[in-house]
């Protein structure tokens, strides 16, 4: 028989950390390694439960294991935030197309995020770091919520040592803890000086703030091309096959799920 | 090119049979259904195409995704509109990662029509009513027998093992062939008014298009029907439960088909969500899997629950 692409590879939990109240970061280790490229993903499967999509959010040099981030947000999530350290699970993949690094090199790379839009591009910042001497330069503008919706908290020091430059905000905040800069992500830009034309930009986060992410920095000067977008749709197989995660003419799962704003742009609908 | 009498293809089915499982079309009252071969059945491969696609021996409408012995199959007098079907399923289905479940293990008979259905309209879409690639072997009826075509290896292969019941074709069975199938073109034509519409444009006009997919689309009742009965159609969900991994026949009619977790949801509405089977069909599948996934066999129309006729809102979206 050929390969089998439906079928998982299990994976046993080294690890699962609280990220926020409704996120959390489980570490894996495939029994088989799933040498991933930083913004592909895989299907993680509850055995007997249910399968979902997410992208690891470590970085792609890191082989023998591999961490996703998890929110939870329906059926198959709710299911997995109950797994438990020494669980087994199924994992499919590497599937679909990465971040194009190097079209990346040489250049100024700005990271916009938002939520937990943070996990693909915390791939991509260590993949990014662990060879940084091939990027001018390594922004990174990320929005929460609240202070509490924050993922990676205690990370952001250590990446900002390791050589990123870091702007945070949250929406609101009520508690009072919060130093940083109150208002939606896109505000971040008043922050930071950037070289729209040279540089490369690279969003992920919820639907509404990739569009207005977008926009803005058109806006400012980024080439649609430059712009480079991790999609979320519907997805069944990750393999092209099925037909759920169309965009356009596009199967997000082979085609995508990292597409370049030129590409996609005059898509009816592409932000819904 | 080969003759194979009426005779000897009683016979030819029988080999057949030993080898595969064998399926072909038989008559009920006015319409054609497939049967599974068994000794002493009359097979006619005159008429049109089935109410139900052959797309359902190459793949289920449910089916647990586990490893299983494949009985090899045999399709004797498919029509060319389910093959052209075909083409676009295994562009999907075998492209890269290849799906293991798709039983390529075949042998794909096709046959002339002979006739037109209620509801044909192939021609319509520059396409013709006989098949001329894409088979393993292909019967065309003469007098007193089938003209058959070798399209592959395979269909050589077969020939050769069974070589005592074909005799070579003769230009004289070549001649009533050609006249037949212009006969059949005809009929198929005039029944559609002779209308006939030039492909790339109607992508590009449907892209454009709002009004007639909204008018259309008010009857619909997103049951799946058409997407079911499609020759061309291809979607499923992979589901994962107490058996592993089961993919079900879906529809991209269904409602639920492109939401995401929170609720997000580009096609809720009715009039895209309809208006997405024909721009995948006629704009996105020939752009990236370079085939139309609409062949113009009508069991859309003829099964549609909400009265709609496919064809005439492709007409009516060309002619605006
Ligand atoms: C490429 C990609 C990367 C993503 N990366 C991340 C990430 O890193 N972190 C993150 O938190 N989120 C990520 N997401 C979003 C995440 O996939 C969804 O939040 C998740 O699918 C929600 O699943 P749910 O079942 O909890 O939600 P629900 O709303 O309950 O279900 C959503 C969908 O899950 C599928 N499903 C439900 N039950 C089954 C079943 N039994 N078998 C198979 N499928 C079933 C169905 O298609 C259903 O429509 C990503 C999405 C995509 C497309
Ligand atoms: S068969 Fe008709 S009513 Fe049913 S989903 Fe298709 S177009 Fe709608
Ligand atoms: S998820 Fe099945 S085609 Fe993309």
């Amino acid at each position: 028989m050929k390969p089998d692409p439906y079928k998982p590879v299990k994976a046993e939990i080294l690890d699962v950390r609280d990220e926020t109240p409704n996120i959390k970061t489980f570490v894996l280790k495939p029994e088989i390694p799933i040498p991933f490229k930083t913004g592909q993903f895989i299907q993680f499967t509850v055995f007997g439960e249910g399968e979902a999509p997410f992208t690891p959010s470590s970085s792609h040099f890191e082989t023998e294991k591999f961490e996703v981030t998890i929110m939870k947000a329906g059926r198959v999530t709710e299911k997995i935030h109950g797994l438990k350290k020494g669980d087994a699970v199924g994992i499919r993949g590497p599937l679909g197309k990465g971040y194009p690094l190097n079209e990346f090199e040489g250049k100024e790379v700005l990271i916009l995020g938002g939520g937990v839009g943070m996990a693909p591009l915390r791939s991509l910042l260590l993949t990014l770091l662990h060879e940084k001497e091939k990027y001018k330069r390594i922004v990174l503008l990320y929005g929460a919520k609240t202070p509490d919706d924050i993922v990676y908290k205690d990370e952001f020091s250590n990446w900002r040592k390791m050589g990123a430059e870091i702007f945070q905000s949250v929406d609101r905040c009520e508690t009072g803890k919060w130093q940083g800069k109150t208002g939606v992500v896109t505000c971040l830009f008043d922050e930071v000086k950037l070289n729209p034309e040279q540089g490369v930009a690279i969003v992920c986060g919820p639907p509404i703030m990739m569009k207005f992410g977008t926009l803005k920095l058109i806006e400012i000067g980024y080439k649609p091309q430059n712009i480079f977008l991790s999609m979320e749709k519907n997805m069944s197989c990750g393999i092209g096959k099925c037909g759920h995660c169309a965009l356009g003419k596009f199967f997000v799962c082979k085609d995508g799920p990292v597409f370049n704003y030129s590409e996609i742009k005059d898509i009816e609908g592409i932000w819904e | 090119m080969w003759f194979i009498s009426d005779e000897n293809f009683k016979t030819f089915a029988d080999e057949i049979s030993k080898e595969y499982t064998l399926y072909f079309p038989v008559l009920k009252e006015t319409r054609y259904n497939w049967k599974k071969y068994q000794k002493d059945d009359e097979i006619s491969l005159d008429g049109f195409r089935t109410d139900l696609p052959a797309k359902y021996f190459f793949y289920a409408t449910q089916e647990e995704l586990r490893q299983k012995e494949k009985t090899p199959f045999a399709v004797l007098g498919m029509r060319a509109c389910d093959l052209e079907g075909l083409k676009l399923l295994k562009k999907i289905y075998l492209d890269e990662p290849q799906d293991p479940y798709f039983r390529d293990e075949n042998l794909i008979i096709t046959a002339d029509c002979t006739d037109c259905g209620e509801n044909c309209f192939c021609t319509v879409l520059g396409k013709k009513p006989y098949a001329e690639d894409g088979f393993d072997l292909n019967f065309s009826r003469t007098d007193g027998g089938f003209f058959v075509q070798t399209g592959t290896q395979k269909g050589n292969a077969l020939i050769e093992k069974l070589k005592e019941l074909f005799i070579k074709a003769t230009e004289e069975h070549k001649y009533s062939v050609s006249r037949r199938r212009e006969e059949i073109l005809k009929k198929v034509s005039e029944k559609n008014n002779n209308q006939e519409i030039v492909l790339k444009e109607l992508g590009e006009k449907i892209e454009k298009n709002r009004e007639v997919f909204e008018e259309f689309s008010k009857t619909c009742v997103s049951c799946s029907a058409c997407t079911n009965i499609c020759p061309a159609c291809f979607c499923f969900f992979l589901s994962e439960g107490a058996k592993g991994k089961i993919r079900y026949a879906d529809s991209c009619q269904f409602k639920g088909y492109a939401r995401v977790a929170g609720g997000a949801n580009p096609r809720k509405e009715l009039a895209p969500r309809f208006k997405h089977r024909f721009l995948c069909k006629f704009s996105f599948r020939p752009q990236m899997q370079e085939y139309t996934g609409c062949t113009g066999c009508g069991r859309c129309i003829d099964g549609c629950q909400g009265k709609i006729d496919f064809k005439e809102v492709i007409l009516k979206v060309y002619e605006t």
